[in-house]
């Protein structure tokens, strides 16, 4: 797995510009690269969104806006142009910022939350080909910068001067940093059996064994209690106390409009798609194909794998994640700050240790 | 500790449950689709209507509506009214000048013009104390027991306020200054320029649609609008009256051969003429778009003169029509007028074109369209349950003597054919409200699914059932309607 700066550093190293510059113009190229995934994977996700939320309530969601050709209408595509004009929306709305604010880090708050989504992006593969950096300590660094935005969440909400921001930025931290805990016992596992924090390394694991998730009975609840605890890390419902439109109107978000707020809703969804992509690499054999799940298949049926058409299998991968988390959003009500606690501390970390312990175990017995 | 182990099993059912649930509704979304999308889809209007009977009391009210041809300008409903929204100007003829103004329906010779006679909605209360007085009953609520004189409104919402004033009067400003109201019209003027003048200081500049015009009732002029339309359509052929043509190639055939022989001088009947040539020959001519084009054909014989004489007095010509246009609003007034653009409509191909053959044709001979469609379609074995619905939405032409043979020619088919779904009104009759409800919700959704009214039927059964609201009047009303 060489990562893509490294390549096209050896590629363009003939040329006569500075090593510096070229290193500068590659990274600012990357970065505008994130960017519009980043983008495209909101306005996409934002209408699947809408799209079933609609369907889960019986009623049809956005039908009027076509566009590129996209009719408006009771067809699945046709409102593909809300999103679109929804963004447009936001960037020529008025920005306010009240006047008790702390103005400083008002603005300088969204912008924290945004960075910890775009460099979290570096480290998280798209294919074996397609990784911006590739770093031997690549999941260690996904876990440690997805908690760089709480320190935004926190600053929003302190610099609002509204009660309802602190008590939003205030539930969040507490949730985020309670769920981090169960999210690391399960990598945990995961790096134990592979020996390794490098995610190219989880990947060739599972690539000649099988998927994480079928690895022992102990990492299939693993799975379970890493994707729920990060629906909870992206702030999403059943776990959306830190927004609680009914008792915070929109918690740490509230004083935010325009441009401010359309970055913390890009924010959300990249953060919601690198944590799917994530639980589909460690746990669902990230660029493999399906014929990985269990590695009883001969050797031919794996044509379907490679760096290109792996792009495919960890995107589809994501993207049914990702449906999951809109399942859940539109069938749960919001739970409480009591039994979003009790969860994590009394149900999911215990668990995950005994996982832990018995993955252990299970590894000393097999490898014997 | 069981306690702690049961409450995890607990959890992980309910999850289940609940993913489960809201995943029926995700995979059954078309079926289980509870929005109605309200421009293109609209609940049908309750057709109880404040009358006279007292039990009609606190039903819906729809829209004060003027029959002016009527109106003797007595101001006794503009008295009457509680919030002072009707507001009544009349000009009376001098006694040297001999003017007619007309005679209502009453036989009651009319002493004088209305030159205004606007209702604000928006004030309007709905107490129908307006109706009660008018002497000539001219003035009345729409629909309910007064469907036959109009229609009921399904909504009048407007883009502004002054929208919702309502100008019923028709008299033009040369009939006021025959009748002698010259110095009502100035007055007038006087008073629309002080209004302008007063909203160019706001700094907002006026639409050229004064308050107080005189030009056109604002309401009930679909109709007319529509006439309108089509005759200018006939006048004026230009590139997009083939718009109609669905078929994407013949119409892009039809746009370029309209632009080249139009580039060569050439009149109306030859660019048609040309038109129909080069589709026929690409082989693309279908029934659908000859019964289009012959629309586009100068129709009534006199319009036929008229292109004849063309070269004479195209001035004139205009003239004319606008005099038979506002001739056929007149008689039109009252009634939804069938036009070919209702046709399409009809989901069936084959139908639809027939449809409009016949229309065509009926057009030219001056018979009754609704009945030469029907005995059309009749012919062929085409005529559905929808589409004659469709028709029965339309009354039968003014002029024509038909209109009995049309109504018994209707009996006959609701004889023959069984499955025409049975109307929603026949649910009223249920008495309690709450199954009433339900009973039209599910029978609107089977009617948007083209189902069998015996179906329909049992979806009301079984939805009435599991809402436990099932009583043996519903159940009889529903056998004799399956009966039926």
């Amino acid at each position: 797995m060489t990562s893509i700066v490294d390549r096209l550093l050896l590629s363009l190293n003939s040329t006569v510009i500075d090593y510096e510059i070229l290193l500068l113009i590659i990274i600012t190229t990357l970065g505008v690269a994130i960017f519009t995934v980043m983008a495209v994977n909101a306005l996409i996700a934002v209408y699947f969104e809408r799209k079933v939320s609609a369907f889960m309530q019986d009623r049809l969601g956005p039908m009027e806006v076509g566009i590129f050709g996209f009719k408006g209408g009771k067809k699945f595509w046709g409102g593909i142009g809300q999103t679109l004009a929804d963004a447009i929306k936001l960037l020529v709305k008025e920005d306010i910022i009240p006047d008790n604010a702390d103005r400083t880090l008002m603005i300088l708050a969204p912008f924290i939350i945004f960075t910890g989504a775009l460099l979290t992006f570096i480290a998280v593969p798209f294919s074996s080909n397609f990784v911006i950096s590739d770093f031997n300590i690549g999941i260690f660094y996904i876990v440690a910068m997805s908690s760089v935005g709480v320190i935004g969440i926190i600053l929003a909400g302190w610099s609002s001067n509204n009660k309802w921001s602190l008590y939003g930025a205030m539930r969040a931290a507490a949730q985020i940093v309670s769920y981090e805990i169960p999210i690391g016992l399960s990598i945990l596992l995961v790096v134990l059996v592979s020996g390794s924090l490098n995610i190219g390394d989880i990947v060739e694991w599972q690539s000649s064994n099988r998927w994480f998730i079928f690895h022992s009975p102990f990492t299939f609840i693993a799975f379970f209690i890493f994707f729920i605890s990060v629906v909870a890390e992206t702030n999403r419902t059943p776990f959306d106390i830190p927004e609680a439109e009914s008792e915070l109107v929109a918690g740490w978000m509230t004083e935010y409009s325009g441009f401010r707020w359309a970055l913390f809703f890009l924010s959300e969804y990249a953060n919601m798609l690198i944590v799917c992509l994530v639980a589909s690499i460690i746990f669902l054999g990230g660029w493999l194909s399906p014929f990985h799940i269990i590695n009883i298949f001969p050797e031919s049926w794996y044509i379907f794998d490679g760096p290109n058409i792996g792009l495919l299998w960890l995107f589809s991968k994501a993207a049914i994640l990702i449906f999951v988390m809109m399942w859940f959003r539109w069938t749960f009500p919001r739970l409480r700050v009591d039994q979003l606690m009790y969860l994590c501390w009394k149900v999911f970390i215990p668990i995950s240790l005994f996982n832990l312990f018995f993955v252990s175990l299970w590894e000393l017995m097999t490898n014997v | 500790m069981s306690e702690y182990i049961g409450n995890i099993v607990y959890g992980i059912k309910s999850f289940i449950t609940g993913m489960k649930l809201t995943w029926s509704h995700f995979v059954n979304k078309k079926d289980l689709v509870a929005t109605l999308q309200y421009p293109n889809e609209k609940w049908p209007i309750p057709e109880k209507n404040i009358g006279f009977d007292h039990s009609e009391y606190n039903s819906i009210r729809s829209r004060l509506h003027v029959d002016i041809d009527d109106c003797i300008a007595c101001m006794q409903c503009e008295r009457a009214c509680p919030v002072d929204c009707i507001k009544i100007d009349s000009v009376k003829p001098p006694k040297d000048i001999e003017y007619d103004c007309g005679m209502t329906s009453n036989d009651t010779q009319k002493k004088m013009i209305v030159s205004r006679f606007t209702i604000d909605m928006s004030e309007c209360m709905y107490c129908n104390l307006c109706v009660y007085p008018c002497p000539e009953e001219c003035i009345y609520m729409v629909g309910g027991p007064n469907e036959d004189k109009h229609p009921i409104d399904y909504e009048f919402s407007q883009y502004s306020r002054d929208g919702m004033i309502f100008e019923f009067a028709d008299a033009t400003d040369e009939m006021i200054k025959e009748a002698g109201g010259k110095k009502w019209i100035e007055s007038r003027d006087f008073k629309n320029e002080k209004l302008n003048d007063g909203e160019n200081l706001k700094g907002i500049v006026v639409e050229e649609k004064p308050l107080l015009s005189k030009e056109e009732p604002k309401v009930n002029n679909e109709i007319s609008t529509v006439s309108d339309v089509k005759i200018e359509k006939n006048v004026e052929l230009n590139i997009t009256s083939f718009n109609t043509i669905t078929d994407k190639m013949s119409r892009g055939i039809a746009k370029k051969v309209y632009v080249s022989s139009k580039r060569n001088g050439k009149d109306h009947i030859a660019i048609l003429s040309d038109v129909s040539q080069t589709l026929s020959d690409a082989g693309k001519m279908t029934d659908d778009i000859k019964s289009i084009l012959e629309l586009l054909y100068p129709s009534s014989k006199d319009e036929m003169n008229k292109s004849v004489h063309k070269e004479d007095n195209s001035s004139d010509l205009k003239e004319n029509n606008q005099d038979a246009s506002s001739a056929k609003k007149n008689d039109a007034k009252n009634i939804v007028e069938i036009d070919i653009k209702d046709l399409n409509k009809i989901e069936d191909k084959m139908a639809r074109g027939t449809a409009k053959k016949a229309f065509v044709g009926a057009k030219r001979t001056g018979e009754d369209k609704l009945v030469a469609i029907r005995e059309s379609l009749n012919k062929n074995n085409l005529l559905s349950k929808d589409i004659d619905e469709l028709l029965n939405t339309f009354s039968p032409d003014p002029g024509s003597s038909n209109s009995k043979a049309e109504t018994t020619i209707k009996n006959n088919e609701s004889d023959e054919s069984k499955d025409i779904l049975f109307d929603i009104k026949e649910l009223n009759k249920i008495e309690d409200k709450m199954a009433r409800g339900i009973s039209k919700k599910v029978y609107i959704a089977g009617k948007r699914n083209n189902k069998q009214p015996k179906e329909i039927i049992e979806e009301i059964l079984i939805s009435l059932k599991d809402s436990d609201k099932i009583s043996d009047a519903i159940i009889q009303l529903l056998n004799k309607l399956k009966g039926n």
